[in-house]
C-alpha cells in the first residue's frame, strides 16, 4: 500500500519540473519574433502572417492604406500576444500540457526529408518516430547492463590489476572519444568490408544491408514492397502499436522483425561503448565500498568460497546502486541519440531533432523534440526510483 | 597499478613524524596525497598527457603559423572529393594558391607540390620542406563546403589555447555559480534550499545537448549579430553546466554543516558569511574539483558535436579549434571514401580526423584518469 503511494507522488513532483523545462523553452520562445511565434504555433499560413497587408491589392505605391491581415490577429488573440507576458506563459503550459505542440514548418529539412507534405501537429510526428527511439534505447540498455555489471564487479575485484585498467582505459575510451567520428568511422568500416557504397541506401551496399540490415531506414527498401501496415515510404508509422519490430512479430513477418532488430544492433553497441564508462565507474565504486564492508570479512571468515563472496553478498549488494546510477546517467545516455541516428540513418526522434536545426530552422519540432526527450528522462527517473524502493526495502518511502 | 611500494621508503606522514622539523600540515597533506598518486600508473599518465597539452597550448604562442591565422589555400570540390586547383582561384578563397606536380619544378616560390592524380594530398617530402611540420602533420585539411585547405600542423598548434581555455573557462565559470548556489541552498536551507533546487532538477531533466542546441538556435534568432560567436557559445555551456555543481556542492554542504566545528564557530560568534567562507566551502569543494575534471575533457567534444550538427559556431570556418577540426574534417569523409574506391590512385585522407580526433581524445581522457587517481589519493576510505 505504502508503495502506492510513494508511486502517486512522485508522479505528482514530476509535474513541477515539467512545467519548469516548458517554461525555459517559453523563455526561449519569447526570443523568437511574433510571426515565426504564430508559424511556430498555428504552423504556417498560405499567405503567410504579414502584419498587415495592402487593402488594395491594385495599389502598388508605398504609402498605400494598409489593414489588418485577420488571420494574424485571429494568431494573436489565440496565443495571447497582446497580453502581458505571465498571461502568455499561462497559454503556453495549457498548450504544452494538452500536447498542443505547435506545428511543423513544411518547408525545413526534416520535413523535406521525411515527406511531411503539409503542416502537420508536432505531436503527431513525434508519435510516428518516437518508438523507434524506444526500441533502440532499450536494445542499448539491455546492453549496457549485460556488460557494467560483470565487468564493473571484476573490475572491483582484480582492482588495479591488467584486468581493472584495461576494463578502465578502454570503456574511457569510449566517453572521450567524440561520439559521432567513432559512429560514422565505424559505419564507413562496416560499408566497406561489406562491399563499398551504393548511393541509394544510407551509404550502403546490398552487402551492407544484409548484414545490418534494411529496414526501416528511410530509403533502403525497394518501393513496392512495403506490407500495408507499414505507413507511407517516409516514415514508417506501423500499426498497431508503432514499434517497428513489435508490429513486425505481430503482423507475422519475421523478416523484417529480423531486418529491423539488425538494423539496430550496431548504432546500439557504439550507444553503450559511448555510455558505457559512467555506469561501470560507478558499478566499481560501488562494489569496491561493498567489498570493504564487515559481512563480507564475515563471509570469509567463515570460510565460505571467494567466488561465492562476490557473486553472492558483494555482487547483489551492489547492484542497488547499479539502479540508482542508470537514472543519474540516463540524461546523457539519451542526449547522444540524436548524433547515431543521424550517422546511421534511423528514423527516431533524434534524427528528426537533427534535421529541425538545420536551416531553415523548424523551432516546432525542436522544441517538441527536447521537450519530449526531458519527459522520457524525468519518467525514467521515477521508474528508476521505484525500483529502487522495490529492490531495497531500507530505502524510506516517505 | 598497486605494487608494494619499494622497500626503504614509507609514506610521508610517518617520515614527517621522525625527522625534527615538521611541516605545515598543508604540504604534509599534499606530499601524502601525491604519494598515494605516484602509486596509481593511469593518474600519472594522467598528469604527463595533460602537462604535454598544457604545454603546447603555452607554446603555441611561440609558434608563428605559416600565413597571419592559419595558412588558408584554395581548391575546387570534384563533387567526389577534394582536388587542389591548379593555380586557379576559387570563389570565396581568400588566398591563390600556387601548386605544381610534385615531378616537375616549381615554377616560382611558395609554390605547393602536389600529384594531381590524388585527392587532398601533399606529397610526404614536400610538407617540412614548406614549413607545414612532418607528415602527416603537415597535410593540409580541407572543409566541405568552403572548398578551403587549411594547415593541419598550424590547426592543431594554435588551436590548443583555444581548446583547454574554452574548457577551462566554462568549467570554472559553472562550477563557481554552482559554488554560490549550492553553498547558499545547502547552508540557509527552507525557502532558498526549495526554490534554488527545483530550478536545478528542472535544469538537469533537460539532456545536456539538447539544452545547448535550443540555446544556440534561439540565440541566433536573438542576437542575429551575435549569431555563433565564441560569447554566445560560452554561455551556453555555462548555462549547461552550472546544475551539476549546485547538487554536487550542495550534498556536501548538507553534510559539513553538521559538524562539529562548524558549530564550534557559530557558538564563539562568527557570522553566516564568515561560516561560509572559511569553514563550509573548504570542505565541500573536492567532490566539486573531481567533477570540474571529468567535465573539462567533455567540452571540446560538445563542441564538436555541435560544429557536426551544423551550427556555424565561430565567425570563420577555419577558426583553430580541435573540436571544429575534428567536425569539419568528418564532413567529407564518406564522399572521400566513395571517390577513392571509384578511382584506385587515392590516399585516403586518415590523418584529418585522426590527429584532431586523438588529441580531444587525450585530453579527455588524461584529465579524467588524473581525477580518478586524485579521487582515490584524497579519500582516505579508498587508500587501502
Amino acid at each position: 500500500m505504502r508503495m502506492w503511494v510513494y508511486i502517486v507522488r512522485r508522479v505528482l513532483l514530476m509535474i513541477p519540473v515539467i512545467v519548469g523545462v516548458m517554461t525555459i523553452t517559453f523563455v526561449l520562445t519569447n526570443a523568437l519574433g511574433t510571426t515565426q511565434r504564430i508559424e511556430t504555433f498555428i504552423g504556417p499560413s498560405k499567405n503567410g502572417y504579414a502584419p498587415q497587408l495592402k487593402c488594395d491589392p491594385a495599389n502598388t505605391s508605398p504609402n498605400a492604406p494598409m489593414c489588418a491581415n485577420p488571420a494574424y490577429t485571429r494568431a494573436i488573440h489565440a496565443l495571447g500576444l497582446d497580453k502581458p507576458a505571465p498571461y502568455q506563459w499561462g497559454v503556453y503550459i495549457y498548450n504544452s500540457l494538452t500536447l498542443n505542440w505547435g506545428n511543423t514548418s513544411k518547408s525545413s529539412d526534416a520535413s523535406q526529408l521525411y515527406g511531411i507534405t503539409t503542416s502537420t501537429s508536432v505531436i503527431t510526428v513525434l508519435s510516428w518516430y518516437l518508438p523507434y527511439t524506444l526500441e533502440l534505447a532499450a536494445i542499448s540498455l539491455l546492453i549496457i547492463l549485460a556488460l557494467a555489471i560483470p565487468i564493473g564487479n571484476y573490475s572491483a575485484v582484480y582492482r588495479n590489476r591488467p584486468f581493472d585498467q584495461a576494463a578502465r582505459v578502454i570503456s574511457f575510451s569510449g566517453y572521450a572519444f567524440p561520439t559521432f567520428l567513432l559512429a560514422l568511422l565505424i559505419l564507413l568500416a562496416a560499408t566497406q568490408a561489406s562491399g563499398g557504397f551504393v548511393a541509394t541506401c544510407n551509404g550502403g551496399s546490398d552487402a551492407f544491408n544484409s548484414w545490418f540490415g534494411s529496414w526501416p531506414s528511410y530509403n533502403c527498401l525497394p518501393s513496392g514492397s512495403y506490407p500495408n501496415w507499414m505507413g507511407s515510404q517516409n516514415h514508417f508509422h506501423t500499426t498497431p502499436t508503432g514499434f517497428p519490430t513489435v508490429d513486425a512479430v505481430l503482423n507475422g513477418n519475421s523478416y523484417l522483425a529480423w531486418e529491423s532488430f539488425k538494423r539496430m544492433i550496431l548504432p546500439a553497441l557504439v550507444i553503450a561503448f559511448s555510455a558505457i564508462a559512467g555506469i561501470l565507474r560507478f558499478v566499481r565504486n560501488s562494489m569496491l565500498e561493498v567489498m570493504n564492508l564487515d559481512f563480507i570479512r564475515t563471509a570469509r571468515s567463515k570460510g565460505v568460497p571467494e567466488k561465492q563472496v562476490v557473486r553472492r553478498h558483494a555482487g547483489r549488494n551492489s547492484l542497488n546502486v547499479t539502479v540508482t546510477v542508470l537514472g543519474l546517467t540516463f540524461a546523457g545516455f539519451i542526449g547522444g541519440f540524436p548524433i547515431i541516428e543521424d550517422v546511421f540513418g534511423l528514423t527516431g526522434v533524434g534524427n528528426l531533432l537533427v534535421q529541425s536545426v538545420k536551416q531553415p530552422l523548424d523551432y516546432g519540432l525542436v522544441f517538441g523534440t527536447t521537450l519530449l526527450f526531458t519527459i522520457i528522462v524525468v519518467v525514467a527517473n521515477i521508474i528508476v526510483d521505484v525500483l529502487y524502493a522495490y529492490l531495497d526495502p531500507r530505502v524510506r518511502l516517505g | 597499478m598497486a605494487t608494494a611500494p619499494p622497500p626503504g621508503t614509507a609514506p610521508p606522514p610517518a617520515k614527517a613524524l621522525s625527522s625534527g622539523k615538521r611541516p605545515s600540515p598543508r604540504i604534509a597533506q599534499i606530499k601524502r596525497t601525491f604519494y598515494f598518486l605516484r602509486r596509481n600508473t593511469l593518474a600519472i599518465i594522467g598528469l604527463a598527457i595533460l602537462l604535454f597539452l598544457v604545454s603546447i597550448a603555452v607554446g603555441s604562442f611561440f609558434y608563428n603559423a605559416p600565413s597571419d591565422q592559419l595558412a588558408t589555400y584554395c581548391g575546387t570540390d570534384t563533387g567526389n572529393g577534394v582536388l587542389l586547383s591548379n593555380g586557379s582561384n576559387a570563389a570565396g578563397c581568400n588566398a591563390v594558391v600556387c601548386t605544381y606536380p610534385y615531378d616537375q619544378p616549381a615554377p616560382q616560390p611558395n609554390c605547393f607540390p602536389v600529384d594531381p592524380n590524388q585527392v587532398s594530398v601533399l606529397p610526404p617530402t614536400a610538407s617540412l620542406a614548406h614549413g607545414l611540420g612532418p607528415f602527416p602533420f603537415g597535410s593540409l585539411t580541407t572543409t566541405a563546403d568552403t572548398n578551403e585547405f587549411f594547415n593541419l600542423f598550424a590547426g592543431m598548434v594554435k588551436g590548443a589555447p583555444w581548446s583547454l581555455g574554452i574548457s577551462a573557462i566554462v568549467v570554472i565559470s559553472g562550477s563557481m555559480i554552482g559554488l554560490f548556489l549550492g553553498a547558499t541552498a545547502g547552508y540557509l536551507g527552507g525557502y532558498a534550499d526549495e526554490s534554488i533546487m527545483r530550478l536545478t532538477d528542472v535544469f538537469l531533466a533537460i539532456p545536456g545537448l539538447l539544452l545547448l542546441i535550443v540555446i544556440l538556435s534561439t540565440a541566433g534568432a536573438l542576437f542575429p549579430g551575435f549569431y555563433g560567436h565564441l560569447e554566445i557559445l560560452l554561455i551556453a555551456f555555462i548555462i549547461t553546466d552550472w546544475p551539476i555543481y549546485t547538487r554536487i556542492v550542495r550534498s556536501q554542504v548538507l553534510v559539513t554543516r553538521e559538524q562539529k566545528f562548524v558549530e564550534a564557530s557559530r557558538a564563539s560568534g562568527a557570522g553566516t558569511f564568515r561560516i561560509l567562507r572559511r569553514h563550509i566551502i573548504p570542505n565541500s569543494l573536492y567532490p566539486m574539483f573531481v567533477q570540474m575534471s571529468l567535465d573539462i575533457g567533455t567540452i571540446p567534444l560538445g563542441l564538436a558535436t555541435l560544429v557536426f550538427l551544423g551550427f556555424s559556431i565561430f565567425p570563420h570556418v577555419n577558426f583553430p579549434e580541435w573540436g571544429s577540426i575534428t567536425a569539419q574534417s568528418v564532413e567529407i569523409l564518406s564522399s572521400t571514401l566513395q571517390y577513392c574506391q571509384e578511382n584506385s590512385a587515392c590516399l585516403f585522407p586518415w590523418w584529418q580526423f585522426f590527429i584532431p580526433g586523438t588529441a580531444l581524445f587525450l585530453f579527455a581522457i588524461s584529465v579524467s584518469f588524473f581525477s580518478d587517481g586524485l579521487r582515490d589519493a584524497l579519500d582516505p576510505r579508498l587508500r587501502r
